[in-house]
């Protein structure tokens, strides 16, 4: 896996090699090229809410994935940042450009606020805690209609601009979106590819442990409430001034649960598993749109395989693949394959 | 009417919908002390049962119209068979970390709530209530004869409950094979029957509390997911695993939601409600009647 | 004196595991702890590492009252433990286990990870260089990549030991690090916990193996039902009646 996010940390981590960089080079290219490959804007549209997902996929693997804390509070806490940006774009005329970082902010704070109850409480109980915060922020939203519209949400927020460019469809939006997930994505990489991640998963894997290491587990619980909500809101901003309308409904459980899926899809504690489920679930969505209803179902049956038969989900599909070939070409010994399994250290 | 009475009506209220919140709590913390598993999957699970049981009496069968009593019966009875099939599917659940009991559980969730709109469609309907829509008028309090039927019902049910884990021998066993299911298959106790008997339970409790509460509520596949939540919380605030403690947690969690709509502000309701509970829990992290477990170092 | 345990007490709702327990540890020493089973041990060393509140009592460090501090400012202040019941990170090969106790002592914060990788590459080629030594040290180098908790026991309670030296603290307390090792191996933990004194490193043990205990042990401290009955040093002790008497009462009953 270290090979997909190298978020292992480890110091044997190979430097990619040339094929490699050939690859990474192909795949800039092709995503630098899908705004002219695709055959209508919708299809660029499905790729930007996809990019915008990846963004709160990061964001909820960073806490629960690595830290190991139940964060059900990011669909709300998305629409935080969503808001954030609206309000101050259609009440004060303030551009994209300083939304971002204020709904950041903003979302960041917030997100460490309702990280505090994991403080006391722990497992289901932090669940239920969250998810009942998560409902509290919906229901202001919902209602704090001066400020928020209520349930008929914010209208006619304004698409950004750059250097005096429009990003004002979907074609031009998608390469902000682009640039945002990549920084995003390498961002946590960093962040987590040292002692911030260890730590994290130090908390993670054992509570008291990582304390008598003289961890303060305090402070790394809140920060990884604190770094998920950032990410929460920066996808936040940049829905709001895509979809130029928000409304509460958008930002109910229902998207955490979307979210936890595609992460879960893609690959819990792995930061590849937030790309390939966040990019994986909208278009697999689309794709299921012809057998209408039974669509849902499907996906139902398909995230029950998932969690029964690859708690890794893709990822691990990969690295299982990746572990059978390598057993193909060379009858490997034990110690290989446990450092192998080392490598993947981010699955919990 | 005087404000005393108008209280007294509020708070009927709030345990009627409480009494259903318990209903619904029980089958969480059963659930949970018998097989280890958070059942997200429990409030489609009243959703089915919701179904089973108004699917006679409305007219959605064949254009039969079956006795309100006769289609509760059917109902619980039906989504009790259907939580024995449902015992095999979550048994593997069972043993994975939280997070992909979680997921695994809102899956089935998914695939229950979906079938279902392919079914019976998505929209909704109205059920007329069996019993005369006059409230009744007792000493100046006005009480709605329907919310009389689910308190009733919802408290013979929780008798009978638990005078079946106290008295029969299933019961013992049950509890026996709740407590530690090593020893209990140890003496011979089949724990995945039990756990098979403990969900159909918890569905049947699940589709009383639905099928009581159909004419209050708008019937509809996706009418699971608020209930379901809230049944969660309440299990949570009287501290999951506990009989008493989803009794307690479900009352309680009605009563507020019905204070705080009629005192402070019903769009503030399902809010208020869910502040108690994390104010509940950072005060005693295992819920009102949970115990506190000191992890051994 | 170095450490210092004051009139310790600790109890639970009507249980009282510890009773008034004192014991002044001096530098570079290997301080033995032993008892019966359920003799306060390692509650004692629970509190100790900031894990328990003491009910009564205090504990005092290089004159710093430690006692009451949460467990992870007990480590900053220069306690490391390792666990008898081992509690490896599981999703950590061994050189990470032994990274993240000397987390505490980076300088880069949270900022400077974003911001100056430069600094945090550095700190990290350090914190490696510092790791492989600790492993070397206990003779577990060689397994530095391999996921810590799919090694064999005796390698994993190494691993603690390098782990807690991690820290880079000035008191070691180990909690029963010879329990599951064969004679060999325990011989091999003999060797090192003289190497980790020879450091500067004060050890405070809690130990069955009682050939291991008053081999190396500096002084020895013997519990009883919480009480604090025998002290001297491995000879004192071994002649003392009254421990041979609280040992032959348990042997009868285990």
């Amino acid at each position: 896996m270290a090979i997909l996010d190298g978020t292992s940390g480890s110091p044997t981590r190979k430097k990619p090699s040339v094929g490699k960089w050939a690859l990474y080079g192909a795949i800039g290219i092709i995503l630098l090229a899908v705004p002219a490959i695709a055959q209508n804007p919708y299809q660029v549209h499905i790729l930007n809410m996809a990019g915008i997902y990846i963004l709160i996929s990061l964001g909820l693997n960073i806490a629960m994935g690595f830290a190991g804390q139940f964060n059900l509070a990011m669909g709300p806490l998305w629409g935080v940042g969503a808001y954030t940006a609206a309000i101050l774009n259609t009440r004060y005329g303030i551009p994209f450009w300083l939304n971002l970082p204020a709904s950041m902010v903003v979302t960041g704070a917030i997100g460490a606020l309702v990280g505090l109850p994991s403080l006391k409480v722990r497992s289901h109980y932090l669940a239920i805690v969250t998810i009942g915060l998560g409902e509290v922020i919906n229901i202001i939203l919902l209602n704090q209609e001066k400020l928020t519209g209520g349930a008929l949400g914010i209208p006619k927020i304004a698409m950004p601009g750059f250097f005096g460019i429009p990003l004002n469809n979907d074609r031009r939006f998608y390469y902000l979106i682009l640039v945002v997930v990549v920084l995003g994505y390498l961002l946590a990489r960093q962040i987590l590819g040292h002692r911030i991640g260890r730590s994290f998963r130090a908390v993670r894997d054992d509570f008291q442990a990582a304390r008598a290491m003289g961890i303060d587990t305090t402070y790394y619980q809140v920060l990884a409430f604190a770094i998920s909500a950032v990410y929460a809101g920066a996808a936040g901003a940049l829905f709001a001034h895509l979809n130029t309308y928000i409304s509460p409904d958008i930002f109910e459980f229902s998207s955490t649960l979307f979210v936890m899926t595609m992460t879960m899809v893609g690959g819990m504690g792995s930061l590849a598993g937030s790309v390939i489920g966040g990019l994986a679930l909208p278009i697999l969505q689309e794709l299921l749109r012809v057998i209408k209803n039974w669509q849902l179902v499907v996906y139902g049956v398909a995230i029950m395989v998932v969690v029964l038969f690859v708690p890794g989900g893709v990822v691990e599909i990969a690295r299982r693949l990746r572990e059978s070939s390598a057993n193909r070409k060379s009858r490997s010994s034990q110690s290989i394959a446990a450092a192998e399994q080392a490598e993947d250290s981010g699955v919990p | 009417m005087n404000n005393t009475s108008i209280f007294i009506q509020t708070v009927i209220g709030g345990v009627g919908i409480g009494s259903l919140y318990a209903l619904i709590a029980l089958g969480y913390s059963m659930v949970y002390r018998s097989m280890g598993l958070v059942n997200f999957a429990h409030g489609s699970i009243y959703m089915v049962g919701t179904y089973f049981g108004i699917m006679w009496y409305a007219g959605l069968v064949m254009g039969l119209h079956v006795p309100y009593p006769i289609a509760f019966v059917i109902g619980v009875l039906l989504n009790g068979a259907f939580g024995v099939l449902l015992e095999r599917i979550l048994r593997p659940l069972a043993k994975l970390d939280l997070m992909f009991m979680l997921l695994g559980t809102i899956g089935l969730g998914y695939v229950l709530d979906n079938l279902f709109v392919i079914i019976f469609g998505a929209e909704g309907f109205a059920v007329r209530s069996p019993l005369p829509s006059m409230p009744l008028v007792i000493l100046g309090v006005r009480i709605q004869p329907q919310m009389l039927l689910v308190i009733g019902v919802s408290a013979i049910l929780m008798v009978a409950l638990q005078l079946f884990l106290a008295r029969t021998k299933t019961g013992k066993a049950m509890r026996a094979s709740a407590m530690d299911r090593d020893i209990a298959s140890a003496m011979g106790v089949r724990v995945n029957r039990m756990n098979a008997l403990t969900l159909a339970i918890g569905s049947g409790l699940a589709a009383a509390a639905g099928i009581l509460a159909a004419p209050i509520v708008y019937v509809n596949p996706a009418m699971g997911a608020a209930v379901g939540l809230k049944g969660f919380a309440a299990a949570i605030l009287g501290g999951l695993g506990s009989i008493p403690g989803a009794i307690a947690g479900g009352l309680i969690f009605g009563v507020l939601e019905a204070i705080s709509a009629g005192y402070i502000s019903s769009a503030y309701t399902r809010g208020i409600a869910f502040i108690v509970v994390v104010v509940v829990l950072m005060v005693k992290p295992s819920g009102i009647v949970g115990e506190i477990t000191v992890e051994k170092v | 004196m170095f450490l210092e345990i004051e009139n310790l007490t600790m109890q639970f709702g009507g249980l009282v595991a510890v009773n008034g327990f004192s014991l002044g540890v001096a530098e570079g020493t290997i301080q033995g702890l032993i008892g019966p089973n359920g003799s306060g041990k390692t509650t004692i060393f629970n509190v100790l590492s900031g894990y328990y509140k003491p009910s009564g009592g205090k504990i005092t460090f290089k004159g710093k009252r430690i006692s009451g501090l949460p467990s992870y400012r007990v480590t900053a202040s220069g306690f490391a433990r390792t666990f008898q019941n081992l509690r490896l990170f599981k999703s950590m090969t061994v050189l990470e286990n032994v990274l993240v106790g000397m987390a505490q002592h980076a300088e880069t914060g949270l900022l400077s990870a974003i911001f100056n990788p430069i600094a945090i590459s550095h700190e990290e080629e350090y914190f490696h260089e510092k790791a492989m030594g600790l492993l070397k040290l206990l003779d577990i180098a060689e397994f530095a990549d391999t996921l810590a908790t799919s090694l064999p026991y005796g390698h994993q309670r190494r691993v603690e030991i390098a782990r807690a030296l991690g820290t880079d603290p000035k008191v070691l307390l180990l909690d029963e690090p010879a329990a599951g090792l064969n004679e060999t191996e325990s011989e091999n933990l003999r060797k090192i916990l003289l190497q980790i004194r020879e450091l500067g490193v004060t050890i405070c043990l809690v130990e069955h193996d009682m050939k291991l205990v008053m081999g190396i042990c500096d002084r020895i401290t013997v519990l009883d039902y919480g009480k604090k009955i025998a002290e001297g040093t491995s000879s004192e002790i071994a002649k003392d009646p009254v421990v041979i008497e609280a040992y032959l009462g348990q042997e009868d009953n285990s």
